[in-house]
């Protein structure tokens, strides 16, 4: 009897803690049982086409800052549209210098300062973060769209709505090609990179004073002020280093696509990060939530939209319907299921009391 | 006389820790019945359990003849109890009228609120009450008393037959105070029990029929008012065992370490006072007289806005990190709210504050970490299992120990305790002030801020009484008792 309790409240403490890893299991499970139903077998060439995917690695290494900025219990909507700016900015960088290092020095300088921005008007402007990173949305993309219509197409290296690497560059087939595409052990080279991310900042929510003040200022940022730590600096450094990453995604664009169109390109990527953030099992309210989620959430939302994909009745119109659905049912069990708990609780002193009256 | 509530048996427990054993309480119709306690006697936990805001481990509630076990918040609101909180439960950015009516407004044509029958009936209210209150202003730019006001007329228009009053005289003037007496006689004249909540005895002897006393979650007595005395009333409340002031000892003092000249801030002053290495010093005054906001100050949470602040002669300014690097502690009060970061475990709670003066060396070593835990979880006999256990799985006083633990890791000098006491058990009170004088001992400058006199004359060197944003005594250990210091915070007495 003792021994099966120990073992539920084991399950119940590995479902609290990794509750996405169940999730992913899941979800990898329904996308094998679809592709057999298809007639084929699920082979390791599906797992490293969800790996390779570019809801993975791009939007999976912005997804860790927007981790890092939900974790203080803040938001940031401008991720889709700064990815935009700063691919531009690379891409426009490697056009006119064919130099790798000054295309990534680019990405991460352009990304930081717009990080910069966002953590200024919310952190020193005092601004809400859901409305100024809206407005920042609205700018970093009309941005980089009335740029691209104006700019000569030699530098901009495609037409008037795209920005693209020119082929005529010597370093182009090295980063397309070699990295962009490039598999080491059937693993790309982009996905080692996303991954790589993540164990950075594992590493640094888990053993480092940064990264534990970020934990204490969204749990209880009047107790984190209280206790010394200088709260507006760490609300403006997440969005500084969302933006980072952002550029580091950038570098990962160019090389996996080798252009990016401002009209169209990174729409929603903000909305696909944070269900991936919340897929990992990050709370919205902040304080709570382990970095290793992103790795987890990042790939169960890749694989809805391959099992939505695979199924040939589904058009692509109706993709957004299951990925909310989804996105809906995990958190429907991950708030519901304390809220059940406590009602048996409830119910049961209440049973009890009045049996003993 | 009509017996309306009887709760009997009543237990209750948090995680380990009692709150109620087996108490009773039984209030009858038309009377002012005193619930007595100190902090952390149980009586917030009971009036909780009676309006079904908590649920009682075992026990029953009788109330108009009715058995309640584990009744909701909706179930004893229709039975006619009402709760004036202490924070008052009022909407600032709606009218009187709309307050005293939200969710039973009245309607006229096509379900529309007609709001002049509401103002209407709220004003024959107020007048048969000699309440002076506009029914049309905004809750917003009422006083704090005329707020009071609101919140037990509110409770009457729902013909409450029951109403708790959670010490509802704090923030009143003595004035505002017989004003709501002269209320309440009348409303039990017309049948209406009242159960109040208060610590000041000259009160309670003035408008209260009957009275219960707890004392550390248990019942201790209950009887007529006419029958006993405040004195015999306040050993019932602090029992024997809690009236040692034996505790104090004269201790050698050691240089003046940190001075405050013609210090001015947010609700003070013009404050020069001084403080020696070992001293412990307590600051006490009513809600308004500064003391909070002065303490605050002396941490950097709140501004100077004129004079200084000198440790070992050198002048303080600026953010809480520059006041922690100078030696400087401080306790926040409402340690819930304030002190606690739920989401970190006991350690990560215990380290926080040290890592803000070590932010240069960033990796976090956790054998480090946890032998400087275990140091001072063995020197303040915190109790808990494993450090990296939640935070809110410890009672309210260990948790407190850990913030002590937290703010000694510092390395800091000066110790600001805003109210270090509040909402911990008995027991774990009675260790706060034995660690306080160990510290003292050890050659820290402790300056505590308190509401409670016994707390003062336990372990004080000096007690700093505030009233008005000025100093308004200093007195010496020997001159403290609650009669002298309650002379001098409620401006009564002055010394200068």
């Amino acid at each position: 009897m003792k021994k099966t309790n120990n073992l539920t409240k084991q399950i119940g403490s590995f479902w609290a803690h990794y509750s996405y890893i169940v999730v992913m299991l899941v979800i990898m499970i329904v996308y094998a049982i679809t592709i057999s139903a298809n007639g084929s077998s699920f082979r390791w060439s599906h797992i490293t086409a969800i790996l390779s995917s570019q809801n993975t690695c791009i939007i999976g290494t912005m997804a860790i800052g927007m981790a890092l900025v939900v974790l203080t219990g803040q938001i940031d909507l401008s991720i889709g549209s700064s990815l935009v700016f700063t691919t531009s900015a690379c891409i426009v960088v490697f056009n006119m210098t064919n130099s790798i290092l000054a295309m990534i020095a680019a990405a991460l300088i352009v990304g930081g300062i717009l990080g910069l921005i966002n953590g200024a008007l919310v952190g020193l402007a005092k601004m809400p973060p859901f409305i100024a990173t809206m407005g920042t949305m609205l700018i970093y993309r009309s941005l980089s769209l009335s740029v691209v219509r104006s700019m000569d197409t030699a530098i901009s290296g495609s037409t008037s709505s795209q920005f693209a690497m020119l082929r005529s560059n010597s370093k182009y087939d090295f980063l397309r090609f070699s990295f962009g595409t490039g598999k080491i052990l059937s693993i790309p080279y982009i996905t080692l990179v996303f991954l790589l991310m993540v164990l950075l900042f594992i590493f640094v929510t888990k053993k480092t004073k940064y990264g534990k003040s970020i934990y204490a200022v969204g749990s209880n940022e009047k107790a984190a002020h209280l206790s010394g730590i200088n709260t507006t600096f760490i609300k403006v450094s997440v969005y500084v280093v969302t933006g980072l990453l952002v550029g580091v995604a950038s570098v990962l664009q160019a090389c996996k696509l080798g252009n990016i169109t401002p009209a169209s390109s990174g729409k929603s990527y903000e909305m696909y990060a944070i269900a991936a953030i919340v897929l990992g099992g990050i709370s919205m309210a902040g304080g709570k939530g382990n970095l290793l989620g992103v790795i987890f959430g990042a790939l169960s939302y890749t694989t809805v939209n391959f099992i939505i994909v695979s199924i040939p009745s589904l058009t692509v119109d109706i993709q957004d319907t299951f990925q909310g659905l989804v996105l809906i049912i995990v958190i429907l069990i991950q708030t519901l299921s304390p809220v059940l708990k406590e009602k048996a609780q409830i119910a049961k002193r209440r049973r009890l009391a009045e049996s003993g009256k | 006389m009509k017996r309306i509530l009887e709760m009997s048996h009543i237990s209750k427990a948090f995680g380990g820790v009692k709150a109620l054993t087996d108490v009773h309480l039984e209030v009858n119709e038309g009377e002012v019945h005193a619930l007595l306690g100190e902090n952390g006697a149980g009586k917030s936990t009971l009036m909780n359990i009676l309006t079904g805001v908590l649920q009682a481990d075992s026990g029953k509630i009788t109330f108009l003849g009715k058995d309640y076990y584990t009744p909701t918040i909706t179930q004893m609101e229709e039975a006619g109890i009402a709760f004036v909180h202490q924070e008052l439960n009022v909407i600032n950015d709606l009218t009187v009228v709309d307050n005293i009516f939200l969710t039973r407004e009245l309607t006229g044509k096509f379900g529309l609120i007609d709001e002049d029958k509401e103002v209407q009936k709220t004003r024959e209210l107020f007048e048969s009450l000699g309440v002076k209150i506009d029914p049309t202003a905004m809750v917003r730019t009422l006083k704090t008393s005329e707020k009071q006001l609101l919140e037990i007329c509110k409770a009457l228009y729902t013909d409450a037959k029951l109403i708790i009053l959670d010490e509802p005289t704090t923030s009143l003037s003595n004035e505002e105070i017989d004003h709501l007496f002269g209320i309440l006689s009348k409303l039990r004249e017309q049948g209406k029990s009242f159960i109040f909540i208060s610590h000041k005895m000259p009160e309670i002897f003035t408008i209260a029929d009957r009275y219960t006393v707890f004392r550390n979650g248990t019942f201790i007595s209950s009887g007529d008012i006419k029958d006993t005395t405040p004195k015999d009333v306040t050993s019932d409340m602090v029992g024997t065992t809690f009236v040692d002031a034996d505790m104090y000892e004269q201790r050698e003092l050691g240089e003046e370490i940190l001075k405050l000249h013609k210090l001015s801030g947010r609700g003070f002053s013009k404050i020069s006072l001084s403080f020696r290495k070992g001293e412990i010093v307590a600051f006490t005054g009513l809600a308004g007289s500064g003391a909070s906001e002065l303490m605050q100050t002396m941490f950097g949470v709140l501004p100077i806005e004129g004079g200084s602040i000198e440790y070992k002669g050198k002048k303080l300014e600026g953010s809480i990190a520059h006041f922690m690097k100078n030696k400087i502690a401080m306790l926040p009060s409402n340690r819930k709210e304030n002190s606690v970061i739920k989401d970190l475990s006991i350690l990560e709670n215990f380290y926080i504050a040290e890592h803000v003066l070590s932010f240069k060396k960033q990796i976090i070593k956790k054998s480090v970490e946890d032998e400087r835990y275990e140091q001072q979880k063995k020197t303040l006999r915190i109790k808990a299992a494993s450090s990296s256990a939640e935070i809110t799985s410890l009672s309210g006083g260990n948790q407190q120990k850990v913030f002590l633990a937290k703010w000694l890791n510092t390395g800091a000098e000066v110790l600001l305790f805003n109210n270090p006491t509040r909402g911990v058990d008995v027991g774990a009170k009675a260790e706060i002030y034995r660690l306080i004088l160990e510290f003292a001992k050890a050659g820290k400058t402790v300056i505590f801020n308190t509401l409670e006199i016994p707390e003062v004359q336990k372990i004080a060197d000096r007690c700093v009484v505030f009233y008005g944003g000025k100093v308004a005594a200093i007195l010496d250990h020997k001159d403290v008792s609650e009669k002298t210091v309650m002379g001098y915070s409620t401006g009564i007495n002055t010394q200068r």
